[in-house]
């Protein structure tokens, strides 16, 4: 009887533990269809959104889905903030596993990808009955958003690479400031003299000059060629020479100590955007987009931007306006009406701008920019900004198509085979033949 | 065992069972039934967004036909394991032994030894070797205050970068050395009070007697410690990414690249399965070795 008794126990208990693991390891995804459940009921609906970006991004975002929720207080909010690393690992994840986020931050990178997954909702629709206004947006632009016919994501900003520079850095060399007419031999004696001075680097690219594919299609666009071909199944240029004298030019300039070889880069990178060495000012140059002056005015509201250096040969410059960033819908999502009203409100309305300070690039609506500028509330390097933008919409030729799939492998290889050269562990003239081959076959793997 | 007792046993084995539950729901639901799926995405083209479709053994033939990246990897991670398990054993067993003596506050050295393993696989600590063995870290520094300047970082050489990696595996030695101290507590004090009578120095206690009885501690050691080693993503992940020019991708590393960031689910499936057979294979080649140099008391073949 005892015996039993105990047994009993002991089954009961086992009952109980297994109860409430699995109430434990459910609870996660019943709290979220409770949520949902609600929203189908119609009293209030929850939008989930996720964004990378910084401390400063975070906090404003985050007052801006709060100002949204105070003008529709049947729209609730569920921010999820990241940063970029780990961000797009993250979000492949959650769309793997029919999670993603109904509002989601894509970059130009990974749209296509995306799209092609049938991942997002095509927005359309939303332009086509007005839900979102687009009448202030350039077409160009808007299409950026635009994969094999379906609008895969709303583009917010736009953004062109620039190069921000610290004046004071270059009133101490003794040189005059640039004002965009430099070519890349002026570029590199201006920041030899500064390297002299400091005993440091004087040039920095904020993503490594082959960390990604940026500073590579800034100097194909100088030469006329293309990176890759339109319809992103492989490389766009014939001649192999172009990007050897790319890699020659920034081997020259690791030699000469001007740029930091990927060791001390390593270095720089994990001190962060606020106390990179153009912001200290033990540094001359730095290769980023055009709101980089506006992204450190809190640390440093000396720092300038300017256009990167023309091509020595050509005369060129490589400009073009980059999407800045997108919001797409998750195909999955359950609010999509929903989202589209925000990310209208969020693109045109006055009053969500003022609070995004244009902190995440170039506004896309010229009504938006024009309201902005006029209410004089814009820092100068907010207006720099701006009139950053207008001199590339000048100077700019057309926007390259969305990187194609497989694009994250393809600069992995360009990174590693980058290092290599700055090792001093291949020529040039190798480098940009190996770059060829496996970026050639990772495309055509991927078409 | 008696048939008497096998209905108590059946009996037994249902609150066995009841107990075992959430284990066994953990297992299938968390390590067997994804294990399965992997199986079958291996198989296919999965790039996490499509539905996968069955592209056949094509995912395989491209590791080993056309995969420079398989291969670094699967050298750097033999690389890792070779250096690090013996290394790793021979430090916690030193230490072990330092620790196997009557100190005051010996409680306290245990668990101050201990620590690195709880923490070591962490990403704060790996940050903070990146600070250390990294550009400008501290390592540079006293060394540039000895005259010794080196334009290099420890993690900025690829010859080098791995050396810091297997650095901060052996210092997690602290399981390992658990484990050797309750072998050691294990083996009889008339053992060595005989050896002392009959005239042995210590190095010939410990070859003599230690060791031998120590081995099929050394052997659980062994297989535990090689294949976490094969396991090695954090450090590799957070110190180098992978880098400097790949010297420190390791295979989890580069596994989990091919998932995550190249969109290759599929055939990160495929790799991790290699991986699965080479740590098994690497297992059983240990498991046939044991007859030759493990020494079981009671009698290793009583199985």
């Amino acid at each position: 009887m005892k015996n039993r008794m105990k047994k009993l126990t002991a089954m009961m208990l086992a009952g109980v533990m297994a109860f409430s693991l699995t109430a434990c390891g459910s609870g996660g995804d019943e709290s979220k269809s409770n949520s949902s459940a609600k929203s189908a009921t119609g009293d209030k609906k929850t939008i989930k959104i996720t964004w990378w970006g910084g401390q400063s991004r975070h906090d404003y975002t985050q007052k801006l889905l709060d100002a949204y929720t105070e003008e529709h207080p049947d729209i609730k909010f569920e921010g999820i903030p990241a940063g970029w690393d780990g961000y797009f690992d993250k979000l492949s994840t959650q769309a793997a596993s029919g999670s993603m986020p109904d509002i989601v931050q894509m970059d130009y990178l990974f749209i296509s990808t995306y799209a092609k997954n049938g991942a997002v909702a095509d927005l359309q629709s939303y332009i086509d009955d007005g839900t979102i206004d687009t009448s202030n947006i350039d077409d160009t632009i808007l299409n950026t958003g635009s994969v094999d016919g379906k609008m895969a994501g709303m583009v917010l900003t736009t953004s062109s690479v620039a190069t921000g520079y610290n004046p004071e850095v270059f009133e101490k060399a003794g040189l005059e400031m640039p004002d965009g007419t430099w070519t890349w031999s002026d570029f590199i004696d201006a920041n030899k003299k500064i390297s002299e001075m400091t005993g440091q680097e004087s040039v920095l690219v904020s993503s490594g000059a082959t960390g990604d594919v940026t500073q590579l299609r800034y100097w194909m666009r100088q030469h006329d060629e293309k990176l890759f071909n339109d319809k992103g199944n492989g490389l766009g240029y014939k001649d192999d020479k172009v990007v050897a004298d790319f890699f020659k030019m920034w081997k020259e300039m690791v030699d000469n100590d001007i740029y930091s070889d990927p060791d001390e880069e390593a270095q720089i990178m994990t001190k962060g955007l606020e106390s990179s060495p153009v912001v200290t000012g033990d540094a001359g140059t730095v290769f980023d987009w055009n709101n980089y002056s506006s992204r450190v005015s809190s640390v440093n509201d000396k720092i300038r931007i300017t256009t990167p250096p023309l091509s020595d040969d050509t005369k060129e410059t490589g400009l073009w306006n980059k999407p800045g960033m997108f919001f797409s819908v998750a195909d999955s999502s359950k609010v999509k009406d929903e989202c589209a009203e925000f990310i209208d409100w969020f693109v045109n309305s006055k009053e969500a701008n003022d609070i995004i300070m244009a902190e995440r690039g170039t506004p896309v609506s010229s009504k938006v920019r024009d309201e902005m500028v006029e209410s004089g509330k814009l820092g100068d390097q907010q207006v720099e900004m701006f009139e950053y933008a207008d001199k590339v919409t000048e100077l700019a030729e057309d926007t390259p198509k969305p990187d194609p799939e497989g694009i994250a492998e393809v600069q992995e290889s360009l990174k590693n085979i980058g290092n290599s050269v700055f090792y001093g562990q291949s020529s040039p003239d190798d480098a940009a033949k190996e770059f060829r081959e496996e970026a050639t076959s990772i495309l055509e793997r991927n078409k | 065992m008696g048939k008497k007792k096998s209905v108590y046993k059946t009996k037994d084995n249902v609150t066995g069972y009841l107990l075992l539950a959430p284990w066994i729901f953990g297992f299938l639901i968390m390590w067997l039934i994804p294990m399965i799926i992997s199986i079958f995405y291996s198989f296919t083209d999965f790039n996490m967004l499509n539905k996968p479709s069955f592209i056949g053994m094509e995912n395989y033939m491209r590791i080993f036909t056309k995969d420079k990246s398989f291969w670094q990897a699967l050298k750097v991670t033999f690389t890792y394991v070779l250096f690090l398990v013996p290394l790793r054993l021979i430090f916690a067993l030193f230490v072990a032994m330092l620790l196997n003596k009557n100190h005051k506050g010996l409680g306290l050295y245990r668990t101050l030894y201990y620590i690195p393993s709880l923490i070591g696989g962490s990403i704060a600590v790996s940050i903070v070797w990146k600070q250390i063995f990294g550009n400008k870290g501290a390592v540079m520094s006293l060394l540039a205050a000895f005259g010794i300047n080196q334009k290099m970082s420890f993690l900025g050489n690829p010859k080098t970068a791995l050396g810091v990696i297997i650095l901060l595996g052996i210092w997690q030695f602290g399981s390992s050395m658990l484990i050797f101290l309750s072998g050691l507590k294990q083996i009889p004090g008339s053992l060595y009070e005989s050896a002392v009578v009959d005239g042995a120095n210590s190095r010939q206690t410990f070859f003599k007697i230690t060791l031998p009885m120590l081995t099929p501690t050394i052997f659980f050691n062994l297989i535990q410690q090689s294949i976490n080693g094969f396991r090695v993503f954090t450090e590799s992940y957070v110190i180098t990414d992978g880098g400097p020019l790949d010297s420190t991708l390791s295979y989890v590393l580069y596994l989990y690249r091919r998932a995550f960031n190249f969109f290759d689910m599929g055939y990160s499936c495929a790799l991790a399965w290699i991986l699965v057979i080479i740590i098994a294979v690497f297992t059983i080649i240990l498991f046939k070795t044991q007859n030759k140099w493990v020494y079981y008391e009671t009698g290793g073949d009583s199985k």
